[in-house]
């Protein structure tokens, strides 16, 4: 039974609390930051690995308190569908409309995926909402000569912490040509806006390198058999294969070629440089197959050894490349939110998205600023080539060994 | 690799796919001929058959490309594992005409057929949640054998569809033709009333359908997955698609005719890409779908379906 004075203490306490706590309530502001990636369908593993990139950035944000007066959060939505089996435009067009009405999200890490982006970017631009894209690398996206398509209501509101396809098939078919000794090829692609996009810049610039493009075919990703065209590739019996495509068609082109093709110089881009070439297509049909990044390679740099480290202890998995570049695109808005609060103006997406354009921060992948468009201003493209390793199939940074970065021209 | 080379390479690939048609294809025209439904969750039974062969295989110690069978050990572990998924694909199709179907059978118009695409989806979306959605290294327990012809290859693989094929086709025949249960469900095609009263047990038959059909499937998924070292829960409806214009090129409802238009459709997939472009199967295939059922509805061999008088 409460007596009096037990009453009165109780009361003095409640005050005591509510004195201490309601001016940290009214500092820390909420604010999201939006998340978006492939995570239901054949690239469902490499878009953990990014999401997990920018929820670490954002953790750390938070336990540092990087931003006076906000504390940031995460709002993860999937773009991927079972239906499509991969991202799906539909969704993620819904997904654009779901960030743009949340008043809280002052931009967006992602999406993982060329397609998505593409569905997405109109609606954003409206919402004059900023989104940094960690893998998307389809080049029409920052291509001035689509602004009206991608960014119809003028500004640029979308970035990249990645180079693009316009670099990593073009630099691919240098280093076919100069490295490899590369004279003659076939070019495939998966159908998709990211495989298509890819294809014909290797193709573009695998010509002005003198390498004689001896056909151009397209798969379907959701069929099983390819081995009618590869019989037709054996027989015109080129020096070597180009796939500008995802895992969703390559597991079974990657095993199929391994019986049809076995000797023949096979390579991709980084929809080749997922977990799934080693869990789903595996050795001995992946051995030898060579893949980009369209970033600079340095999760096995030993100055980022402490950050690998903490990363597998978070979540369990090792990053890839792009993993880093979802950090350093969450990273980057962190850096404008943080820049924009030091200036003393309200931290939105109007004044986020202003302030990405003059971001320049030092990130794990080196320096990071964007250009105009909104392409990151460095562009480079790291070469892989598969080759079995006594680690995890999962283990991206083990299982495809680093060549080196492509010659630029 | 000469153009006869070429033309034989393509053959071999051709008549490969169009036995997995084939051993498809009769699922959808065993349930067509005696209901009179087309059954568009066959095209997930196949696919859940595919990931049995897949789990079974494992159970042998069997995992990635590695480890490799001959032998007696080889062949036990092939039929231990193609009695399993069939078995498991055709109680699965039971279940469902069970479940689904059978409440439907007296209602009028497209709810049967709506029903099976929905339990179609069902199944999808049940192996995405619990298995994932990466494509899945299959176990290949198969030497790597292959033989030279002239400049084209023959391998182990190849073989084995083509007598497991041939095998499974030729009891299906055998059972239709000369077994009582298979005079019971030519009785039923041709006139369900009257085979009703003739004493022939139509739910036995109707299960029977559904169960032969459905382990047709599942000896096909285990096949798929040994011939592409892969499966994965999204390849149901491209195969499933080209085996239902397979049944209704030959014929839906007519059990060779399944067959022949299984591997007339596998070799226009395998000419088509050599002699035109990979991008433009699904164009041919199609095309052909609409052109038989525009010339020629009842099919190269003609349709068996039950009489409506």
């Amino acid at each position: 039974m409460l007596t009096r004075r037990s009453n009165l203490l109780a009361a003095a306490a409640f005050a005591t609390i509510a004195g201490i706590a309601a001016p940290a309530l009214a500092a820390d502001k909420t604010i999201k930051i939006g998340i978006d990636a492939s995570l239901t369908g054949g690239d469902a593993q490499g878009a953990i690995l990014q999401r997990n990139g920018a929820m670490m950035a954002i953790d750390e944000a938070n336990t540092a308190h990087a931003v006076k007066g906000y504390t940031f959060d995460y709002y993860t939505l999937d773009d991927g569908t079972a239906t499509a089996g991969q991202y799906d435009p539909a969704q993620a067009a819904i997904n654009a409309r779901k960030f743009v009405s949340d008043k809280e999200v002052i931009g967006i890490v992602g999406p993982q995926m060329s397609g998505a982006a593409k569905a997405m970017t109109p609606i954003l631009s409206q919402g004059n909402l900023s989104m940094i894209t960690p893998s998307a690398t389809n080049p029409d996206l920052t291509d001035a000569k689509f602004a009206a398509q991608y960014s119809p209501a003028g500004k640029t509101v979308f970035f990249r912490t990645v180079a693009t396809d316009a670099y990593q098939g073009p630099y691919m078919a240098n280093y076919f040509a100069e490295k490899l000794n590369v004279k003659t090829v076939y070019v495939i692609d998966d159908q998709g806006a990211y495989g298509e996009g890819l294809a014909n810049a290797f193709s573009g610039q695998a010509e002005k390198k003198g390498i004689k493009i001896l056909g151009r075919d397209k798969i379907d990703p959701k069929a099983a058999d390819y081995a009618s065209i590869l019989t037709k590739i054996k027989s015109i019996n080129p020096d070597a294969l180009y796939y500008g495509g995802t895992m969703q068609a390559g597991v079974k082109l990657v095993k199929q070629s391994y019986e049809i093709l076995p000797t023949m110089i096979k390579g991709g881009g980084d929809g080749i440089q997922d977990p799934e070439m080693f869990t789903g297509a595996g050795y001995p049909a992946a051995e030898g197959w060579y893949a980009t990044v369209a970033a600079p390679h340095v999760n096995e740099d030993t100055k980022l050894a402490g950050w690998v480290a903490k990363y597998k202890s978070a979540y369990g998995v090792a990053p890839d490349d792009y993993a880093v570049c979802a950090y350093d695109a969450a990273s980057a808005i962190i850096a404008a939110a943080k820049k924009v609060a030091a200036s003393g103006k309200p931290v939105n997406r109007t004044s986020i998205r202003d302030a990405l354009m003059t971001t320049k921060i030092e990130t794990l992948q080196g320096p990071v600023a964007f250009d105009p468009n909104g392409d990151i201003a460095n562009k480079v493209v790291s070469v892989f080539k598969a080759h079995k390793a006594d680690a995890p199939l999962d283990d991206l940074s083990k299982q495809y060994g680093y060549i080196g970065v492509a010659p630029q021209s | 690799m000469t153009s006869t080379d070429l033309l034989v390479q393509q053959l071999i690939n051709g008549v490969s796919l169009g036995a997995m048609y084939s051993l498809l294809a009769l699922g959808f025209t065993l349930v067509y001929g005696i209901l009179e439904l087309i059954n568009f969750s066959h095209f997930n039974v196949f696919m859940v058959g595919s990931f049995v062969a897949y789990f079974t295989l494992q159970q042998f110690g069997l995992a990635g490309q590695t480890t490799i069978l001959t032998g007696l050990p080889l062949i036990g572990v092939l039929l231990v594992t193609l009695v399993v998924s069939m078995v498991a694909a055709g109680g699965l199709g039971v279940l469902i005409e069970r479940v689904a179907l059978r409440p439907l059978r007296n209602v009028r118009g497209p709810a049967a057929m709506i029903t099976t695409i929905g339990v179609g989806y069902i199944l999808f979306n049940l192996v995405l949640l619990c298995f994932g959605a990466d494509g899945k290294d299959f176990p290949n327990p198969l030497p790597p054998l292959h033989w030279a012809i002239g400049g084209a290859t023959l391998r182990l693989r190849e073989i084995l569809i083509w007598i497991v094929s041939v095998l499974l086709m030729g009891g299906l025949t055998y059972l239709v033709q000369y077994t009582r249960m298979g005079r019971a469900m030519r009785a039923t095609a041709q006139d369900p009333e009257a085979a009703r009263m003739m004493g022939v047990e139509v739910d036995r038959v109707i299960i029977m359908a559904f169960f032969l059909g459905s382990a047709l499937a599942g000896a096909c998924g285990m096949v798929f997955g040994l011939y592409y070292n892969f499966t994965s829960y999204v390849i149901g409806f491209t195969a499933g698609l080209r085996a239902f214009t397979a049944a209704v090129l030959g014929g839906i409802g007519n059990v060779p005719g399944a067959m022949l238009g299984g591997v007339i459709i596998g070799l226009i997939e395998a000419f088509g890409g050599q002699l035109i472009s990979t991008s433009w199967t699904d164009v041919i295939i199609f095309s052909i779908l609409v052109l038989v059922l525009v010339l020629k509805p009842a099919g190269l061999l003609g349709r068996v379906a039950p009489s409506k008088s």
